[in-house]
């Protein structure tokens, strides 16, 4: 993770922006990952058909 | 003075405790990892979900209550099925006198008048539940038109093409278990002769449950017409999977349009 961090480009304040905006896009992406994986596998609202 | 060459240094060792290490090291953040992802997933899913679903419900209300007093209501021509014909449909709505036969040719009953609501746009919250025995739908959930995912997300869902809650035939409404505010997460404690509310904009519906079966979720017989008015829930069975769907069916008991379908 350190090593991933220091590989970013630009000086340490840049790092750190950039890594915050990676770790919001993750979330986001983790986020609908695991809505689509609830709505279809664990309750789909109970409709029939 | 010993001259004498030192021996050897053996390098496989500590070369294969370092690469035993990593592979130690590898599981262990691979496990983490894994185990957050997990977590994470069931906060989402029970609390998360839930939340957004309580925002919704709040602005749903406020909608279901100005839709009860803007909606427009027409009086319309309902003609039972004749007494004689116990398997006969859910009734006729007419427009203006009604007849003494129903599509089929099939003799039906006195003409009455009863209260229809116009359709509402899907989406939107139309109507509000409430089962005064099961504790979280004391309040009453917001109930929007439509059963797409969208729809669900933000309150129980009426499934379109059934008819509206209060009138004749077999309406059909469907809300989750156990994510999204869950809504209908303890319907399985509902026991027959228990009822249920449904307020529209034409009135208080009150329904009493007759029956709680399982099936499977592609047995849509459970949404066909049926004499008299009925209202059907269906959800997730059993909690957090989507295998089966618990099926409540519950007859209306009194309402608006009580006296016209039933007399």
């Amino acid at each position: 993770m350190k090593h991933w961090f220091l590989a970013l480009p630009g000086p340490m304040a840049v790092k750190v922006v950039i890594a915050v905006l990676v770790a919001l896009v993750a979330l986001v992406v983790l986020f609908f990952v695991y809505d689509w994986i609830g709505t279809n596998l664990l309750d789909t609202g109970g409709t029939i058909g | 003075m010993d001259d004498a060459p030192a021996p050897p240094v053996e390098e496989s060792a500590p070369s294969s405790r370092g690469t035993v290490t990593r592979v130690i090291r590898a599981i262990g953040w691979t496990s983490i990892v894994a185990g957050v992802l997990i977590l994470g997933f069931v906060v989402q899913q029970l609390f998360v979900t839930s939340w957004f679903a309580e925002q919704h419900q709040e602005a749903l209300g406020e909608e279901a209550t100005e839709h009860f007093a803007t909606a427009e209501i027409s009086e319309e021509v309902y003609v039972s099925p004749a007494p004689t014909d116990g398997t006969g449909g859910s009734g006729t709505i007419v427009d203006g006198a009604g007849g003494s036969t129903n599509d089929d040719g099939v003799p039906t009953g006195e003409p009455r008048s009863i209260l229809v609501e116009s359709a509402p746009e899907l989406g939107s919250a139309f109507a509000v539940i409430r089962i005064p025995t099961i504790e979280s739908l004391q309040e009453g959930w917001a109930v929007v038109e439509g059963v797409r995912v969208g729809d669900l997300k933000n309150g129980a869902g009426h499934m379109p093409h059934t008819p509206m809650p209060g009138m004749p035939g077999n309406s059909v409404i469907s809300g989750h278990r156990t994510t999204y505010g869950a809504p209908f997460h303890d319907v399985d404690t509902l026991n027959p002769g228990d009822r249920i509310e449904v307020e529209t904009a034409v009135g208080i519906n009150t329904y009493e449950v007759r029956e709680l079966i399982i099936v499977r979720p592609t047995e849509l017989w459970v949404t066909e017409p049926r004499d008299g008015a009925w209202l059907t829930l269906t959800t997730c069975h059993p909690k957090f999977s989507s295998r089966r769907r618990l099926i409540v069916f519950a007859e209306l008991v009194d309402g608006p349009n009580y006296k016209a379908i039933y007399a």
